[in-house]
């Protein structure tokens, strides 16, 4: 890449623009905690920065470049709407800056419920996957209950997962056992669902190219069967994955005692909607963090599809 | 006469097909002897797929007899390697590890170094001793073909079963790959050769690469007749395709192969 690509962006005048904006009175007569905002600001110029000096595809820094291009606008209309001219009532829509400090101050609490939550779905999806792909596989092969099984499947999915937490919570010792459950069901059926029609999608000739090398039952199973249907299980796993943490942010605002839903909930109930809307954009990034290191997975181990 | 690698006794063999079974095959009879390169010639739809098939152990025959060493088949077995026309290798293991992973069906005795070791060696004779570490779709339909033929030579099996090995490639490599083929399996006389059935429908492809032809037939398939090739090993393809002999030999398998042909338009000569 040439000097001029690496550098000469567009970015970095809505940086400047952001700044210059800080820079009219606040209208606010609370504290907006410009600082904050700019610490924060710079912080993400810096990330610009470095990624624009070292990065080696042209493609990702594009990526890194509109996205904190899209953070800066979304920043600068924000601060104007709030700190700077008092369009929003400040009560329900705090100033950028204040949310920032507030994320800052609640550092400590917010990783706390971070890690109760994504334990709680890890613990769910795994169960699930490790329980569905073996089953899916198996009951798949033997195709005489094949075909019956994907109906029963259709059945099962079709119940949207969140009814089952009344029962579950009549059914289980506690709270957070009755979200890992309602993850294990979001994430069982359509994993299971995907690998079954995985299975009965491998191309018969796969089949017949490991049948004549005489290959054993488990062998057939798990380096034949499995990695043929990788694709489908990854369909599954996607879905499952996206509907556990809609279960799980539902579930943490009904009865948790902590989670990123319970935080969210448990602010919004005192007014504190600085806290509200920390909370949602935490939400937000965990789980763009974990869909992305989920696709990684998903893309290292498809690699032999072109 | 000593007694067949492979005999085919009276093989008849029905497909359904929309509810309707038809033949397939009809009282095949013929043998393969050890160490024979025999080629199963015949028209498309001619039922030499179906034959393999059988050969293979994919598929059960409605009647008639394939034994192997005087023994029954039942099902797919360790003796024989196959190589199809796709997908013989599977696109989730690299090359290398395909032909590894094949010596181990065959072979659970040999250790992973060994098995290492070997399928280097057979990625070396076939040429592709760079691209073991590459998954199939990284390489073309030729170099695929060669890592298929390396692992079922690597497996080595006493039957290697091809079914249009070469047909998807295209004539270049295609007759690249035949030469590949005949020299490995005609090695360097220190080991004993592999009994192969091959089934092609390319009339040069038999001549140069067999020891017997087995013309078919279709609807349903039966065995016209079963021709010696009459040419002496080695063969060079320059010299014999000019050949009057050569000329003569591939027009009275052309007449064997046209033979159904003929008789259903009614008349007693095809011209081709």
């Amino acid at each position: 890449m040439t000097i001029a690509k690496r550098y000469l962006r567009v970015v970095h005048l809505l940086f400047i623009a952001l700044l210059l904006i800080q820079l009219l009175p606040d209208k606010s007569t609370k504290d907006v905690y410009t600082g904050s905002l700019i610490a924060f600001a710079v912080a993400a110029e810096a990330v610009v920065l470095i990624t624009s000096s070292f990065v080696k595809k042209e493609a990702s820094l594009k990526l890194v470049v509109d996205i904190a291009g899209f953070i800066f606008v979304v920043l600068g209309i924000w601060s104007l709407a709030t700190a700077k001219f008092n369009i929003l009532n400040d009560l329900l829509f705090p100033a950028p800056g204040k949310v920032i400090h507030q994320f800052a101050e609640d550092k400590a609490t917010i990783v706390t419920n971070i890690e109760s939550s994504l334990g709680t779905t890890i613990k769910g999806f795994l169960i699930a996957v490790i329980v569905a792909v073996p089953l899916g596989l198996f009951i798949g092969w033997s195709a005489r209950i094949g075909s019956a099984a994907t109906y029963i499947t259709k059945f099962f999915s079709s119940i949207p997962p969140i009814v089952y937490i009344p029962y579950g919570i009549a059914l289980l010792p506690t709270f957070k056992s009755v979200s890992v459950f309602v993850i294990f069901l979001a994430t069982f059926w359509p994993v299971f669902a995907g690998t079954m029609s995985g299975v009965l999608g491998v191309d018969k000739k796969i089949i017949d190219s490991a049948k004549v090398l005489n290959v054993s039952k488990p062998e057939m199973l798990f380096r034949v069967i499995l990695p043929a249907s990788l694709q489908q299980i990854f369909l599954g796993c996607n879905q499952g994955l996206s509907v556990s943490f809609i279960l799980l942010t539902s579930a943490e605002m009904i009865g948790a005692r902590d989670g990123m839903g319970y935080y969210v909930k448990y602010y919004s109930d005192f007014g504190d909607y600085t806290r509200t809307i920390t909370g949602l954009l935490v939400i937000g990034i965990v789980v763009i963090a974990v869909t992305f290191l989920f696709n990684k997975l998903q893309n290292h181990l498809l690699r032999w599809k072109r | 006469m000593t007694t067949n690698k492979i005999e085919i006794n009276g093989l008849t063999v029905n497909y359904i097909d929309n509810k309707r079974s038809f033949n397939a095959l009809r009282d095949v009879s013929f043998g393969v002897g050890r160490g024979e390169f025999v080629s199963v010639i015949g028209a498309s739809g001619c039922g030499k797929s179906t034959l393999l098939s059988v050969l293979e152990g994919l598929y059960a025959p409605a009647g008639g007899s394939v034994q192997i060493d005087g023994k029954e088949l039942h099902g797919t077995g360790s003796e024989r390697g196959v190589v199809f026309q796709h997908y013989s290798l599977f696109p989730w293991m690299t090359t290398k590890k395909n032909i590894e992973f094949g010596i181990k069906q065959t072979h659970h005795d040999i250790k992973r170094r060994e098995r290492s070791r070997i399928a280097d060696e057979f990625l070396t004779k076939v040429g592709l001793s760079d691209a073991g570490s590459k998954y199939p779709s990284q390489l073309s339909g030729g170099m695929q073909q060669r890592a298929a033929i390396a692992r079922a030579l690597a497996m080595d099996t006493e039957i290697l079963l091809m079914d249009e090995p070469f047909s998807a490639i295209d004539p270049k490599n295609r007759i690249i790959l035949q030469e590949l083929l005949l020299s490995l399996w005609e090695g360097d006389g220190s080991e004993e050769r592999k009994t192969v059935v091959f089934v092609t429908h390319d009339i040069d492809e038999a001549i140069l690469l067999s020891d017997k032809i087995v013309v078919l037939t279709a609807h349903p398939g039966t065995v016209n007749e079963v021709v010696n090739v009459p040419f002496e090993r080695p063969r060079n393809r320059a010299e014999l395709v000019g050949t009057q002999e050569y000329g003569r030999f591939r027009n009275r398998l052309l007449s064997l192969l046209n033979t159904d042909i003929a008789e259903r338009i009614g008349g007693d000569e095809v011209v081709l």
